[in-house]
C-alpha cells in the first residue's frame, strides 16, 4: 500500500487548487457543493459557450472544481479530504502564529522589528489564506473566523473589514443559518461602526442582505435576527423607510412569522422613538404613530381575509391591537378632564371592538369542513378573540361576546381544536362565555 | 404505540464516537464537547453511563482548556462559554468536578459578564441570552454565582422579553422556544421566575403543538423533537404543562426512533443524529416515561446529579 502520504499530498494538492482558484477571484460571491454526475454536464457547458477562464487556472480537464461569472462549484467527491486537508493546514498556521506570538512576547521589541514584522505579515497571510478555505467547506468552525478577526483586528482597516463580509456572504451563500458568519458580520459593522461615516448605507446593504437570503432560505431564524439587531442603529426615518420597504416581501410571504416580527421590532422602534421625542414637546409624531400601526392593522385585515388560515398574520394581530388599545387608552389617561375628548376617545375603542367582533363573525364560520384552511381560520379566530378578552378588560367588560352568529367560541374551539386543554381552562375561569 | 428502544440508542450512541471519518464527523469536530454532554447525559438517562471509560473522557475534556480558564469545543480550538457549560455538565455527570480549578471557571465566565448585565459567548463580543443561561447555570453548579451582578443579569433577561411573553436572543428579538427555554431557566435558577407572566407565555408554549403532536419552536414551523425538551422544560419551569397534550406528544417523541439502529430523529423517518436522540430522550424523561432517570428541567441533568451537587454532604 501507499499509506496515507499518497492521499494527504493528492488533498493537499486540492487545496492549493481551491486556494490558487479563491486568489484569483476575490468578486466569488455563490458557492455551492456539486454532484459529480451534474459536475459532467457543468462542465461541457462551460466549454461549449467558448468562455474558459477557469481552464487557466485548472486546465482544462478539472472535474473537482467550477469557477464562472464569480460562482464556484466544488465537486461533492472531494469535500472530506479538502476539509481535512483545509483543517489540518489551518491549525498547523495557528500554531506557528501562537509560537512567534509568544516568542516576540518574550524577546526584546528590537531585536523584533526586522525579523518580526517581515515573517508576521506572512504568518498573517497564511492564516487569512487558509481560514478561508476551511470556512467555505465548514462554516461554523468558530476558531478560523476567530483567527481572521485577530488579524483583522490588528491591521485596523476598512478595506480588510470590507472584505470581511464579502466572505461572511459567501459562507451564507451555501450555508445561510451558519450562526458564525451572521456573528462575524456583527463583529465586523461593530468595528466599523465606530470609524467610519457610511453607516446608513452599510445598514441598508444588512438589510437587503437578508432579504435576498430570506427568500432562498424560509424562516431563517439566524438572519431576521440579524436584521432586528440592525434596527438599533437606525434613525426613526430609516425604521419608516424599511418599514415601508419589507412591506411587499412580508404580503408575498404571509407563512415568515421572522419577517412580521421585524416589522413589530421596527413599530416598536418607531413608537419608542417617539416616546423620548415627546419629551421635547412634539405631539405631532403620537398621531403618525397610531397612523403606523393603524395601517398595519387594516393590511393585516385584508390579507388574513385573502390567504385564509395563517398562523403568523393572527399572530401579528395580537400584536397590533395591543397596541392600538394601549395607544387608546393611554391617551384617555392624558385627557381625563377634558370630557369631550374622552367621549371621542371611548367611541374610538368601541369602533375598534366593533370591528374586531365583525372580523371574527365572518372567519370564524367554517365554509367547507372539507378544507382545513377554513378550519384553521375558524380555529385562529376564536382564539384570537379570546386572547383579547384575557388581555384587554374592555374586551371582559363588555356584553359583546354574545352576539357571535357561529354560536358562542367554545362551541367554535371544541370543533375546530378539541386538543388544546389549557384554552378550556381558561374558559372555565371565565365561566360567563 | 411503540417503546422506547432502549439498547438500540445506548449502541447508536457508542457507535457515533467511533465513526470519525464522515464529512458530518469532520465538521462536527469543532464542538465535539456539546456532542459528548449529548450522548453522556442521554445515557445516563438510560441508565448506561458505566459503559463508557470515565476516566478517558475526563483526561480528553481536560485536554479542551484553554489558559483563560475557559473550555474549546475539541482540543487546540478556541474557547467558548457554549463548550465550558458541556464541560462541567459532564464532569458533573461523572461526579468530577473535583478535577476542576474552580475559581479559575468561573473566572472566565465571570469575565464574559458586561456593564448592561449582558453575557458575551467569549472575547469576540457576541451578545445572547443563551450565554446568560450558561454562564448563571454554570456558576450554580460550581456554587460561584455570587462572582457576578445576578441583579443586572435578571434585568437584562427581562429586557428580552416580548409582548407575546416569549423571550428572544438580545432586547428586540423574536421569540424562540430555545431561547424561552434560557431565559426561564436562568430566571429559575435565580429565583426570578415573578417577571415572568406565566398565562401568556404559557399560552404562547402550548400554540406550538401541532397536530400530528409534536412541537414547533416558533409558529408556522414544522415540530421538531428538539422542541419536546425546549418547550416541555419551560412549560414545567413555569407550571403549565398540563396544558399540552402529553399522550400525542409521546407518541410523536416515539414515533422519530430508528428501531432496527436507534437513535432519534428531528421528524418521523428522518435521519438520526446524536441532538435529537438526546432531545427525544430528555423530552420523554420529563414525560416520567417509565425506566427512565427523572432530569431536571433547568440544570438540563439527571435530578440525582443536581442533588448530589447541592445536597451531598461535603456541600
Amino acid at each position: 500500500m501507499y499509506g496515507n502520504s499518497w492521499d494527504e499530498d493528492r488533498a493537499m494538492d486540492l487545496l492549493n487548487q481551491l486556494e490558487a482558484i479563491l486568489e484569483s477571484d476575490p468578486l466569488i460571491d455563490e458557492v455551492g457543493f456539486i454532484h459529480p454526475s451534474q459536475f459532467v454536464t457543468l462542465c461541457k457547458e462551460g466549454g461549449e459557450s467558448g468562455d474558459s477562464s477557469e481552464d487557466d487556472v485548472l486546465g482544462p480537464r478539472n472535474t473537482k472544481f467550477w469557477n464562472r461569472d464569480h460562482k464556484l462549484g466544488i465537486s461533492t467527491e472531494v469535500l472530506l479530504p479538502l476539509c481535512k486537508a483545509a483543517k489540518g493546514a489551518f491549525m498547523d498556521a495557528m500554531k506557528q502564529y501562537r509560537t512567534l506570538n509568544s516568542l516576540s512576547n518574550n524577546k526584546h521589541e528590537h531585536e523584533n522589528i526586522m525579523y518580526g514584522s517581515l515573517s508576521r505579515q506572512s504568518f498573517d497571510s497564511e492564516i487569512m489564506k487558509h481560514s478561508r478555505a476551511l470556512l467555505l467547506l465548514s462554516c461554523d468552525f468558530g476558531t478560523a473566523w476567530n483567527s481572521r478577526k485577530l488579524v483583522v483586528s490588528k491591521k485596523q482597516q476598512l478595506a480588510m473589514l470590507m472584505d470581511e463580509l464579502l466572505l461572511s456572504a459567501l459562507v451564507l451563500s451555501y450555508s445561510p443559518k451558519s450562526e458564525q458568519a451572521w456573528s462575524h458580520r456583527r463583529w465586523v459593522i461593530k468595528m466599523i461602526a465606530g470609524k467610519c461615516s457610511t453607516m446608513p448605507e452599510i445598514i441598508t446593504k444588512e438589510s437587503e442582505l437578508v432579504e435576498k437570503i430570506a427568500e432562498r432560505s424560509k424562516m431563517n431564524y439566524r438572519a431576521w435576527n440579524h436584521r432586528c439587531w440592525l434596527v438599533s442603529y437606525m434613525t426613526r426615518e430609516q425604521m419608516l423607510h424599511e418599514l415601508k420597504k419589507s412591506r411587499d416581501w412580508a404580503g408575498l410571504h404571509v407563512a415568515d412569522n421572522s419577517c412580521f416580527h421585524y416589522r413589530r421590532r421596527l413599530m416598536l422602534g418607531i413608537l419608542k422613538n417617539s416616546c423620548c421625542k415627546q419629551e421635547c414637546d412634539d405631539s405631532s409624531y403620537d398621531v403618525e404613530n397610531y397612523q403606523v400601526v393603524k395601517e398595519e392593522l387594516d393590511w393585516n385585515e385584508v390579507l388574513i381575509k385573502r390567504y385564509v388560515g395563517r398562523e403568523a398574520l393572527w399572530l401579528h394581530r395580537r400584536f397590533l391591537s395591543q397596541c392600538s388599545i394601549s395607544h387608546l387608552t393611554m391617551n384617555m389617561h392624558g385627557i381625563s378632564s377634558q370630557s369631550e375628548q374622552k367621549t371621542s376617545m371611548d367611541n374610538e375603542i368601541s369602533i375598534f371592538m366593533h370591528n374586531e367582533l365583525c372580523l371574527l363573525n365572518s372567519c370564524s364560520t367554517i365554509q367547507d369542513m372539507e378544507f382545513e384552511d377554513f378550519q384553521a381560520q375558524a380555529m385562529y379566530s376564536a382564539i384570537y378573540y379570546l386572547w383579547l378578552i384575557k388581555l384587554i378588560p374592555q374586551f371582559r367588560e363588555s356584553e359583546v361576546q354574545v352576539k357571535l352568529k357561529a354560536g358562542n367560541l367554545k362551541t367554535i374551539l371544541h370543533k375546530t381544536c378539541p386538543e388544546r386543554s389549557f384554552l378550556w381552562d381558561f374558559l372555565d375561569l371565565n365561566g360567563s362565555l | 404505540m411503540g417503546e422506547l428502544a432502549v439498547e438500540k440508542h445506548v449502541e447508536y450512541i457508542l457507535a457515533v464516537e467511533k465513526r470519525k471519518d464522515s464529512f458530518e464527523s469532520v465538521v462536527m469536530d469543532h464542538l465535539r464537547l456539546n456532542g459528548a454532554y449529548w450522548g453522556l447525559t442521554t445515557l445516563d438517562l438510560l441508565g448506561k453511563l458505566d459503559t463508557v471509560n470515565a476516566d478517558e473522557v475526563i483526561s480528553w475534556i481536560m485536554k479542551c482548556q484553554h489558559e483563560s480558564g475557559g473550555f474549546a469545543g475539541n482540543i487546540g480550538h478556541d474557547p467558548h462559554i457554549l463548550y465550558t457549560v458541556s464541560a462541567v455538565q459532564v464532569l458533573a455527570l461523572f461526579n468530577k468536578l473535583d478535577v476542576l480549578d474552580i475559581d479559575k471557571v468561573a473566572t472566565y465566565i465571570t469575565g464574559l459578564q458586561n456593564e448592561d448585565g449582558s453575557f458575551s459567548g467569549d472575547m469576540w463580543g457576541e451578545v445572547d441570552t443563551r450565554f446568560s443561561y450558561i454562564a448563571i447555570c454554570c456558576l450554580s453548579i460550581l456554587r460561584r454565582l455570587d462572582k457576578i451582578n445576578v441583579e443586572k443579569a435578571v434585568n437584562y433577561i427581562v429586557s428580552c422579553k416580548n409582548l407575546d411573553g416569549g423571550f428572544g436572543c438580545t432586547p428586540g428579538g423574536e421569540s424562540h422556544a430555545g431561547q424561552i427555554f434560557c431565559c426561564v431557566g436562568a430566571l429559575a435558577i435565580t429565583g426570578s421566575l415573578h417577571h415572568v407572566d406565566k398565562d401568556l407565555l404559557g399560552w404562547w408554549l402550548c400554540e406550538r403543538q401541532v397536530k400530528s403532536g409534536g412541537l414547533n419552536g416558533r409558529p408556522e414551523k414544522l415540530p421538531d423533537v428538539c422542541y419536546s425538551w425546549w418547550v416541555l422544560s419551560s412549560l414545567i419551569m413555569i407550571d403549565r404543562v398540563h396544558w399540552i397534550d402529553k399522550g400525542k406528544l409521546f407518541k410523536f417523541i416515539l414515533d422519530c426512533q430508528d428501531v432496527e439502529n436507534g437513535g432519534i430523529s428531528d421528524r418521523p423517518d428522518d435521519a438520526v443524529d446524536v441532538f435529537h436522540t438526546y432531545f427525544g430522550v430528555a423530552g420523554l424523561s420529563l414525560l416520567e416515561y417509565p425506566g427512565l432517570k427523572a432530569i431536571d428541567p433547568a440544570y438540563a441533568l439527571p435530578v440525582d446529579v443536581v442533588n448530589r451537587i447541592f445536597f451531598s454532604a461535603d456541600n
